[in-house]
């Protein structure tokens, strides 16, 4: 062992008088295992098993998603539910998954970015609309959380219900157009029907629409359509 | 010392103010969201102020704000000393300082308006991106071309510290942020779902060990030995533990994505090489260690060096808690809890903030040519930062084992025991309460040092005289 630490900082120690060879090898050093764990998952392994019933966000989903995205919502919500019997009991509570409430690579396909997050201070949202379906609770929570969960510590959203917040549908469309680019397959008719989706409704409307939209196509499902 | 002139430190102070301005700002920060999340009314019902847009403004700022500042400081002052010439280009040095600061601008005032990628670490919006790369390339040119154009034969381990960041950090920064512009400041990853994820986590594992670990490395390698006037311990540690580290680090993303879609085989490698990191980083640990005890009597009496010491201390405590945390079974009662916050905060508060702090105490006197204000402020902010931290991390492993705990808790008939999720909130206030008030102290500390290096600049060129700390030699 001693031998061999002596053989490989003799040479190590040629390469520090030459300032670019250093650099060279020191790149090749970090984009080995860079390559090993980036090019795999996207080129040679199928990583991700479809799932027929996932949808794209439609254009009020996706308004509230960027919603979603912009309040930094995922700071304290995850989006990932493990294979762990006390998560899939806790974020699956009327058994709308079977026996498989946990998260799978099929439902994210047209998240671009994820939004897994990577703190739970609020409960886990992949599933919301098979755990809390009601608009109208919503609505309220959002306004003031307090309202609805006493002692939560979440903060209020009451800016999204004003009438300020109305959505633009031409700014929805170019944000579809611009996912449409990165493989989300949106039609024409996805982006003619914006207008009557969008137009008049409210920011918070939108979020709602897109935690509605969360856990909704692989809820109640027949095995054969995975 | 007509040596001294040759060197460009315009550059050098320009970065230390930097440092000092973006570390309150980011830690004021900091302190702000620790308490919103004990009394939510400190979210003040506006979107500005509300935890969702501050926390990025916080990690942000912090990162690229304070520890980059930090970097671009030590890297200016430590390249010309070893290379033994003046920077390549002076003017490219100051078109950085500009750009950068004007980026750190922008992005404190587009986080808290609500522009964001959505991507920890990586929220600030393409224009940013793009102005960032501007910058990089016109520093990275300038810092190598320096080191090639150099004087002295043998480039020191700090600068192959400094090296091995500045060429894998762009690497990152550029994979992971790819993006498709919807407008202006608007933009969608161009990865999706689980790819998105594990590229993340690749760029948000690296970008701790490519900002937050390897340049302090470098930086612990030129201050440490400089400060006691004694040589490193060993110089072959340095080459096996500086080779396998970088190797190491770049695979070990996956295990902040346990028990997720990824694959399996994915998440196994990221086990695999997070634990074999435990070595190469308690190899950094022990070479700087040994170096410190060589001058081990003089720790009691200078706050500077006790400052090292604990921040290599925090290295090796956090280097060890995370290969832990990287095991699936502690993974899965640590994933997603208060424990991360912590664990992360054993790092960047003892290791970068203390280590950072160290350097300064260091670089300012000697740039403004002036004796420290205050030898026992330091002292001060010494102690109620180290107490701080101890508080912060002692505080999050209670709260996120207990989070953790309680999450998993079944009664015997198999259903959960804490059904409703803000019983489990409120258990946690007061360990948050305490966390808050552990990040004061730290903050406290940081102003405490802000006022003692105002107070030694203003009696600039009033004369600097370096403390002996070798053993046997009377200060």
């Amino acid at each position: 062992m001693d031998k061999l630490l002596n053989w490989f900082s003799e040479i190590a120690d040629r390469w520090d008088t030459n300032a670019i060879k250093f650099t060279i090898y020191a790149t090749i050093a970090v984009i080995i295992g860079g390559a090993f764990e980036l090019i795999p998952p996207f080129f040679l392994a199928q990583s991700v098993i479809p799932i027929s019933a996932v949808k794209p966000y439609n254009a009020l989903e996706l308004a509230g998603r960027d919603i979603y995205q912009r309040e930094g919502c995922n700071n304290c919500h995850t989006q990932m539910i493990r294979p762990f019997k006390w998560e899939v009991d806790r974020f699956d509570p009327s058994g709308a998954y079977g026996k498989d409430g946990y998260s799978k690579g099929g439902e994210y396909v047209y998240d671009h970015p994820f939004l897994w997050g990577s703190k739970r201070t609020g409960p886990d949202l992949a599933h919301e609309s098979q755990i809390k379906p009601s608009v109208d609770w919503h609505k309220r929570h959002l306004i003031n959380p307090q309202a609805t969960v006493n002692n939560s510590i979440m903060p209020p959203y009451p800016w999204l219900f004003l009438e300020s917040a109305k959505l633009n549908s031409e700014e929805i469309v170019s944000h579809m157009k611009a996912l449409s680019k990165v493989g989300v397959p949106y039609t024409d008719s996805d982006y003619s029907g914006a207008k009557e989706l969008v137009d008049g409704k409210l920011e918070g409307d939108a979020l709602i629409a897109y935690l509605m939209k969360l856990g909704k196509d692989t809820a109640n499902l027949e095995s054969s359509v995975r | 010392m007509a040596t001294k002139t040759e060197y460009d430190d315009f550059i050098v102070r320009g970065f230390i103010i930097s440092a000092m301005v973006w570390g309150v700002a980011s830690m004021l920060f900091g302190v702000i969201i620790a308490f919103q999340m004990v009394y939510p009314q400190l979210n003040l019902g506006l979107p500005y102020t509300s935890f969702g847009r501050l926390r990025p403004l916080h990690t942000n700022a912090a990162i690229f704000g304070f520890a980059l500042s930090v970097i671009f400081a030590t890297a200016y002052h430590t390249v010309q000393r070893l290379c033994r010439i003046r920077m390549m280009s002076d003017g490219l040095s100051r078109i950085h300082l500009v750009l950068y600061n004007l980026t750190i601008v922008l992005a404190a005032i587009t986080l808290p308006l609500g522009y964001s990628q959505g991507k920890e670490y990586a929220e600030l919006e393409w224009p940013l991106d793009l102005l960032i790369v501007i910058w990089y390339v016109i520093f990275f040119i300038n810092y190598l071309g320096t080191v090639i154009k150099r004087e002295e034969k043998q480039m020191y381990v700090a600068i192959w510290f400094y090296i091995a960041s500045f060429v894998t950090v762009p690497l990152l920064f550029i994979v992971n942020n790819l993006v498709i512009p919807a407008s202006l400041m608007k933009s969608y990853s161009i990865y999706s779902g689980i790819f998105d994820a594990n590229i993340q986590w690749w760029y948000g594992h690296n970008a701790v060990a490519f900002v937050l670990t390897t340049p302090f490395l470098g930086l612990m390698y030129y201050y440490l030995p400089k400060h006691i006037n004694l040589p490193i311990y060993s110089h072959r540690l340095s080459i096996i533990h500086f080779w396998s580290l970088i190797f190491i680090y770049i695979w070990a993303g996956p295990h902040h994505l346990l028990y997720s879609p990824i694959p399996e085989w994915l998440q196994t490698a990221g086990v695999v090489f997070s634990i074999m990191l435990w070595m190469p980083s308690w190899g950094g640990m022990l070479n700087g260690f040994l170096t410190l005890t060589q001058t081990r009597d003089k720790i009691k009496v200078d706050a500077t060096l006790k400052m090292m010491l604990v921040a290599i201390t925090f290295y090796g405590m956090s280097t060890f808690e995370g290969p832990l945390l990287s095991i699936r079974a502690v993974s899965a009662i640590g994933h997603n809890t208060d424990w991360i916050i912590g664990h992360v905060h054993s790092g960047t508060l003892g290791w970068v903030g203390f280590l950072s702090a160290s350097a300064l105490y260091y670089l300012v006197p000697r740039l403004w040519n002036s004796k420290l204000y205050s030898e026992n402020l330091a002292n001060f902010h010494f102690w109620i930062g180290t107490l701080g931290i101890l508080l912060y991390i002692v505080s999050m492993w209670a709260s996120g084992i207990t989070e953790g705990s309680m999450w998993r808790a079944l009664n015997t008939d198999g259903t959960l025991m804490y059904p409703d999720w803000v019983s489990i909130t409120e258990e946690l206030k007061l360990f948050r309460l305490a966390r808050a008030i552990g990040g004061s102290m730290f903050f406290i500390g940081i102003c405490v040092m802000i006022f003692n290096f105002i107070m030694t600049m203003k009696n600039k060129d009033s004369g600097f005289e370096a403390t002996d700390l070798r053993v046997g030699v009377r200060g």
